[in-house]
C-alpha cells in the first residue's frame, strides 16, 4: 500500500478537533453537545456548540481492537450482545474509565451538556445516548426518521425539518444563545463544501490504477464525520485532494500493479482494517468505492435553505432508503468506477448496514453481471469475524475474478 | 501446449478431518486415490497420502507433471506446485463427472460451500456458512459419539429413523447439547440421527439460494447419504452426490495442474494474481 503523505495533516487536523473538546470539557469554554455521525451537526455548531461523535469514539474502539475488552461489561448490565457492536464498545468503555482519548490529553470522552440523535441510522443510536442521558441527566433529543424510503417526499422533508426546528428551543436554553440564521447558513456552506471536497477526494478512485481505496478512506473520512461545517475539515481536504490529484497525473497507485477492482457495500471491521488491506494488496486488488466513504457526501445542503436542506440531506443518505433506491446507486457506482465485483460485509450487529439479507447481493449479480461475496463479520465484535473464512472467501472469489478476466488481459496504468 | 499423452497430475485436498489425494491421466482418468485421517500432522499426512495414491496409481512420483494443492492446509502440500481453492476445485472435480452446471454443495469437516458451477465448470459464486459449526461434518462426529456409534455408524442408525427427532440450535455445541435433551425426553437413537441429518440439511439450505439442479459432494457426501435425504426433502428436489464425493476437490486440483500445463486448457489459479 503506497502512504499518503496527508495522513500528518489528518492528524493534525484530528488532533485539533479532540483537542478543542477537551479543552471545552475542561475549562468550560464551549457548550458540548454529542451528535450522530449524520445528525444536525451544522445547528449545533451554529449554536457554539464544541461537537462529539461517539461512533467515532466507537470506531477507535474497534481499530485498537479494545472493544473485546469493553462490550461484555456491557453485556453484563442487560444489553444483548445482538446489538449494536459500537454502543456496547463505547458504554464499556466509559464504565471501565478508558479511552483512546487520552493520546490527545483527555481524561475521558467529554461529558455531553446535551446528545443529539437522528434515527435515520437506526434505533440504536437513540438507545445509545439515552443511557448517557440517565448517567448525567442532561436533556437527550433528535429527529425521529422516516425510514426505508423509495422517494423522498415533500411531506417527508417536511416532517423532519419540523422536527429539527423543535430542537432549536431546548438546544438554545442549553447554549444559552439565541440561533443566528446567518451563521447558520455560514455552517451549512461550509459543510457543503467539505462534502464536495469529499466526494472530489473520493472521486479520484474512478482512475485506473486508483489512488486510494475504501481502506485509506475510512481513516480519511475522519474530518468529514467530525468536523464538517468547519474551516478545518475544508483545509484538509483541499490538501487531500491536490495529493490524489497529483497521485492521479502521475498514475501512481494505492495497489502497486492493480488488476481489479472492487466495490465495498456495509461497514468496516474496524480490527482487521489493515489485514484486509494486505489481503486484499497481495492479491493486487483495489477495493476502489465504497458505500460507508460516500455517506458523508450530502449533495442537498444548501445555505440559502439551511434547517430544509439539512433534513434532506439526512433523508436522502444510502441508509434510508429501500432495497430499489439502494441498488440504483450501487449500480451507478459499479459503472461510475468501473469495479469487477462486490463485496458485501453482513455486519452482524448493525443490520441496518447490512445490505445482504434481502436478496440484493444476488439481484446486483444477476442484473450487472459481476459476482459478489457475502463477508461475515462485524464492525467492532471481533467473535463474529473468522480470519481464516475471511481470506478464503476472499482468496475463492479473486480466483473468480480472475477466471473471469485474467490479470494478464487487463489493462493495467500502474 | 504439452504433449499430453504421457501426463499424468496429483491433486491433494488436505482438509480438517480428511486428507485426499487422486492421480489423474492426460484425459481425466483417475488412476490412483487415497484418503487419511488428518490427526494434525498435515506436512506428513500429505506426504503420506500422495504416496498411496501413487501407489494404488502404481506410479512414482517423478512421473508426475504437477501436484495441485487444495483445502484447509493445501500450504501444508510442501510439494504442490499450485494451489486453489475449495470452491474452484470442487466445482471443476465436480463438473469433471457431470458435465453440466449446477448448483454444488460441499459439505466437509468445516464450514460448507454453495458453488454455483457454470457450464464451463467455473465457480460463478460461492457462499459460505455464517460463522457457527452448525452445518459442518464435525458435529455429525460429536453426535455420534453422543449416541454411542462410530461416525460411520450414525448414517445406519439414521436410516433406521422413520421421523427425526428435532435437533435445531444454530450451534453446534447447543446442538450436541439438544442431542442429549432427546435422549432424556426418550426419543429413540434412530431418530436422533435422523434429526441430526436434518440439522446440517437446514444449516445448508439457510445459505441458499439452491438452484436445480443441485449435487453434494465432501465427506458428509461419502459417508452421511442422510443428509442427501434430508436436503431433498426439505427444498422439493432431487439431491445427488457426485460420484466419490469425498474426492472431489483433489480430483479438481489435479486437473487444475493439467490445464496449468497445457492439456487441458489455461491455469486460472489464484497464483496467477499473485
Amino acid at each position: 500500500m503506497t502512504a499518503l503523505t496527508s495522513t500528518a495533516a489528518l492528524r493534525e487536523t484530528m488532533g485539533g478537533h479532540f483537542h478543542a473538546l477537551g479543552d471545552a470539557a475542561v475549562h468550560k469554554s464551549a457548550p458540548i453537545a454529542w451528535c450522530t455521525s449524520v445528525g444536525p451537526t451544522e445547528l449545533l455548531r451554529a449554536l457554539g456548540f464544541e461537537v462529539f461523535f461517539p461512533e467515532n469514539h466507537a470506531a477507535m474502539l474497534g481499530a485498537a481492537r479494545t472493544s473485546q475488552r469493553y462490550m461484555p461489561v456491557v453485556h453484563a448490565q442487560g444489553y444483548s450482545p445482538d446489538i449494536c457492536s459500537y454502543l456496547t464498545s463505547d458504554i464499556g468503555a466509559y464504565l471501565t474509565g478508558e479511552t483512546p482519548l487520552e493520546a490527545y490529553g483527555l481524561s475521558g470522552v467529554p461529558q455531553a451538556d446535551v446528545l443529539v440523535f437522528n434515527t435515520n441510522q437506526c434505533r440504536d443510536v437513540r438507545d445509545w445516548f439515552e443511557w448517557y442521558g440517565r448517567r448525567w441527566n442532561v436533556p437527550v433529543i433528535g429527529v425521529r426518521s422516516p425510514r426505508a424510503l423509495e422517494h423522498v417526499t415533500t411531506d417527508d422533508v417536511d416532517g423532519v425539518t419540523k422536527q429539527i426546528e423543535g430542537l432549536i428551543p431546548v438546544l438554545e436554553a442549553v447554549a444559552g444563545a439565541r440561533l443566528d440564521h446567518r451563521r447558520l447558513s455560514d455552517v451549512v456552506r461550509a459543510s457543503r463544501e467539505c462534502s464536495d471536497l469529499w466526494e472530489a477526494c473520493l472521486r479520484t478512485a474512478a482512475h485506473r490504477p486508483a489512488p486510494l481505496t475504501f481502506f485509506d478512506g475510512t481513516v480519511h473520512m475522519g474530518p468529514a464525520v467530525v468536523l464538517r461545517g468547519t474551516e478545518s475539515a475544508n483545509a484538509y481536504y483541499r490538501i487531500l485532494r491536490a495529493e490524489l490529484e497529483a497521485r492521479v497525473g502521475a498514475g501512481t497507485a494505492a495497489i502497486p500493479g492493480e488488476a481489479y477492482r472492487l466495490y465495498w457495500d456495509g461497514m468496516p471491521i474496524w480490527g482487521r482494517l489493515r489485514a484486509l488491506s494486505t489481503l486484499f494488496e497481495e492479491f493486487r486488488t483495489a477495493v476502489a468505492a465504497s458505500t460507508y466513504c460516500n455517506s458523508w457526501i450530502f449533495p442537498a445542503l444548501d445555505p440559502a435553505e439551511p434547517l430544509r436542506s439539512m433534513a434532506r440531506a439526512a433523508l436522502e443518505l444510502f441508509i434510508v432508503r429501500s432495497e430499489q433506491p439502494k441498488e440504483r446507486y450501487i449500480e451507478e457506482m459499479v459503472a461510475r468506477y468501473d469495479v469487477d465485483g462486490i463485496v458485501f460485509h453482513d455486519c452482524r450487529t448493525c443490520p441496518n448496514n447490512s445490505n445482504t439479507r434481502y436478496g440484493m447481493p444476488r439481484r446486483l449479480a444477476d442484473r450487472l453481471g459481476i459476482p459478489t461475496l457475502v463477508l461475515d463479520g462485524d464492525v467492532n465484535d471481533l467473535r463474529c469475524f473468522s480470519d481464516e473464512q475471511a481470506r478464503t472467501n476472499i482468496e475463492g472469489f479473486v480466483e473468480q475474478l480472475a477466471d473471469a478476466r485474467p490479470a494478464a488481459t487487463r489493462r493495467v496504468t500502474a | 501446449m504439452t504433449d499430453g499423452t504421457r501426463v499424468i497430475a496429483a491433486g491433494v485436498d488436505a482438509g480438517t478431518e480428511c486428507l485426499k489425494a487422486v492421480i489423474v491421466s492426460a484425459d481425466g482418468q483417475v488412476l490412483g486415490r487415497a484418503v487419511v485421517a488428518s490427526r494434525g500432522h498435515f506436512e506428513a499426512c500429505a506426504h503420506e497420502v500422495l504416496a498411496a495414491a501413487l501407489d494404488d496409481a502404481q506410479r512414482d512420483a517423478g512421473s508426475l507433471a504437477g501436484i495441485g494443492a487444495t483445502g484447509f492446509a493445501m500450504n501444508c502440500v510442501t510439494k504442490a506446485t499450485l494451489t486453489s481453492t475449495d470452491a474452484a476445485c470442487h466445482a471443476l472435480g465436480a463438473f469433471h463427472h457431470l458435465r453440466h452446471a449446477m448448483t454444488l454443495v460441499e459439505i466437509g469437516g468445516r464450514d460448507p460451500h454453495v458453488i454455483t458451477v457454470d457450464d464451463a465448470g467455473r465457480r460463478a459464486d460461492a457462499r459460505s456458512v455464517r460463522k457457527c459449526a452448525a452445518g459442518v461434518g464435525s458435529f455429525l462426529m460429536f453426535t455420534a459419539r453422543h449416541l454411542d456409534v462410530s461416525a460411520t455408524g450414525l448414517q445406519d442408525l439414521a436410516a433406521a429413523g422413520e421421523r427425526p427427532a428435532r435437533v435445531s440450535s444454530y450451534c453446534s455445541v447447543f446442538s450436541t447439547t439438544e442431542v442429549l435433551e432427546r435422549l432424556r425426553e426418550g426419543a429413540r437413537r434412530e431418530e436422533i440421527a435422523l434429526g441430526a441429518m436434518y440439522s446440517i440439511a437446514e444449516r445448508i439450505v439457510e445459505m441458499g439460494p439452491l438452484d436445480a439442479p443441485l449435487h453434494v459432494c465432501g465427506g458428509v457426501a461419502e459417508f452421511f447419504p442422510g443428509v442427501l435425504t434430508a436436503l431433498s426433502t426439505l427444498t422439493g428436489q432431487p439431491v445427488r452426490a457426485v460420484p466419490e464425493p469425498i474426492l472431489t476437490g483433489a480430483l479438481g486440483a489435479a486437473l487444475k495442474v493439467l490445464e496449468a500445463v497445457g492439456v487441458a486448457g489455461e491455469a486460472q489459479s489464484v497464483e496467477a494474481v499473485r
